[in-house]
């Protein structure tokens, strides 16, 4: 059984000023394309998941803030009738960690763009991977990999053959490993087996620039999933020309990383050679519809924890502070 | 200048199974050092080398990105559920994750049981499958020579690996159930692998060439 101890770590003077210059950055890029930012209350009340820091405030559970997104959402749907488009945030969120080396508090900044039902998404999608784009030449990496990704390429075809529960879950957690033997082994006697397999076959078999996109052809699900390939395609077409120098684009089909969440579009950002990624977002579509809002989401969040600990570690990554 | 990229190779009967796959192939272990007691073994290619360790600690290895690849059952991945990629089956080292029970005892004969024990060195796998047959039992974790526990009354039956079934016999012990099948995996370290492919994927695709050379 893995041994884990709560991790809370001070931040001693070096990091500590890294993290106030990183925030002030950041949010300054925010507010620089519109974002405003919201800074919703440290204590939640709402339902508490597994993984928060839950205690007792008199009879009420209450529970540290564990995502930022959640609690924006608990905050806009209560207070705006009409969503604000851009909005911005930075702090900390308190969550158990999945990984016993990870922090049980964490930096964060990031923004979620908000859009009424049915007005297009797509600008909206390439307006955050811009500007997910900007933010390591504002951090001072030396060079970063910006992965684009789409839940619905492995939502859709999951609905379309009705598979949900359990054995929706292990394909995903296939998926997750890269593993289509995997997939093959969890559907072993389910009628869409063959199709699922060779879908994860397709989704598996490279994580490369734009021409990793044709591997949808070989797909049983490529006419399903035609409206998703050519947004991905315009969403290139889009940010290729504008790619700063030190970064790459890669397209990463089968990113099934908080897939419970997404509903299309995803974003990652890494740093070669560094262990985790660096920030991550996604479109949402699900969560304000969820709260009783027609609204639909998108956002992405810079895990400042993780570039702190990386500019210790990896200090090589790091254009030096002038 | 780069560091030595590292793969890790488990122990014992995987290991035993793996290391003359790989004799004559770009990726075949320094024959001296495969002799002595050092962990860490020069491959045929200068810049890879290839670490030694205990299957049940070679996951941790590979998620942490200390070394960039690793090979190892699947039966320890299951159990051990870390967040590593899977990259290929390689086939070898097939086995049964089996219930086993001394000769006469039948699966009836344990369901009926008020209170049943089962000695395991695989506590998740079998409970897993307690949870599917809507069995409780108390588990009995072993580290080692589990086969011995339904002999000297420490349980009733063990869920362990069965490759050819010599062990069981030797033991009088017989397979009441198959709870799953095993073979040895190609993991890797996601984050390494995310971030650095063109890095790792050459590593993988050399290994998984020289595997299949001689098969």
């Amino acid at each position: 059984m893995p041994i884990r101890t709560p991790h809370f770590p001070d931040l001693l003077f070096g990091s500590a000023s890294r993290l106030r210059r990183w925030e002030d950055a950041l949010m300054g890029l925010l507010e620089a394309h519109g974002y405003r930012e919201l800074h919703p209350s440290l204590v939640l009340r709402e339902s508490v998941p597994d993984g928060a820091l839950r205690f007792f405030d008199g009879d009420d559970l209450v529970a540290l803030r564990w995502d930022f997104t959640v609690a924006l959402a608990g905050l806009l749907a209560r207070s705006f009738p009409v969503p604000p488009p851009r909005v911005a945030y930075a702090g900390a969120v308190f969550r158990r960690p999945a990984q016993p080396w990870e922090a049980v508090e964490r930096f964060e900044v990031g923004c979620e763009r908000i859009q009424p039902e049915g007005e297009p998404s797509g600008e909206a999608d390439v307006e955050l991977a811009r500007l997910l784009m900007a933010i390591p030449g504002v951090l001072g990496l030396k060079s970063a990999i910006l992965h684009l990704g789409n839940a619905a390429l492995v939502r859709r075809p999951l609905e379309a053959e009705g598979l949900f529960g359990d054995l929706a879950d292990a394909v995903v957690a296939a998926l997750s490993r890269r593993a289509p033997h995997r997939v093959r082994e969890a559907l072993d006697g389910h009628p869409s087996a063959a199709r699922l397999t060779a879908h994860a076959e397709a989704l598996l078999s490279g994580l490369d620039g734009p021409g990793t996109l044709d591997a949808l052809e070989s797909s049983p699900y490529a006419d399903l999933l035609k409206d998703e390939r050519d947004r991905m395609d315009r969403a290139l077409k889009a940010l290729l020309p504008i790619l700063p120098p030190n970064l790459e684009l890669r397209v990463d089909l089968a990113d099934v990383a908080g897939l419970g969440f997404y509903t299309g579009p995803t974003l990652r950002l890494w740093a070669p050679g560094a262990q985790q990624e660096l920030a991550a977002g996604g479109r949402y579509d699900r969560l304000f519809p969820g709260l009783g809002r027609p609204w639909q989401a998108a956002g992405f969040c810079v895990r400042l924890s993780r570039l702190l600990d990386l500019a210790e570690t990896r200090p090589d990554l790091f254009e030096q502070p002038q | 200048m780069r560091q030595t990229l590292l793969i890790a190779f488990p122990k014992g009967r995987l290991g035993d199974e793996l290391v003359p796959k790989l004799v004559g192939t770009p990726l075949a272990l320094d024959a001296g050092a495969l002799k002595s007691r050092v962990l860490r073994i020069p491959t045929a290619t200068p810049g890879v080398a290839v670490l030694l360790l205990k299957g049940a600690d070679l996951p941790r290895y590979v998620a942490a990105g200390v070394a960039s690849l690793g090979i190892v059952g699947s039966d320890t991945l299951d159990e051990l559920d870390m967040d590593l990629l899977e990259l290929a089956d390689l086939g070898f080292g097939a086995c049964r994750l089996s219930l086993c029970a001394q000769a006469g005892v039948t699966l009836d004969a344990l369901r009926a049981k008020p209170h049943l024990r089962l000695a395991t060195k695989f506590p998740r796998a079998t409970e897993a499958w307690l949870a599917r047959q809507g069995l409780t039992a108390e588990l009995v974790p072993l580290s080692s020579s589990a086969e011995l526990a339904p002999l000297l009354g420490l349980a009733d039956a063990v869920v362990d690996l069965v490759q050819t079934g010599g062990t069981l016999k030797a033991h009088g012990l017989v397979e009441t159930a198959v709870l799953g099948r095993s073979s040895a995996r190609l993991v890797a370290a996601r984050g390494a692998y995310l971030s650095e492919p063109g890095r790792i994927q050459p590593l993988a695709d050399m290994l998984l060439g020289a595997l299949k050379a001689k098969a």
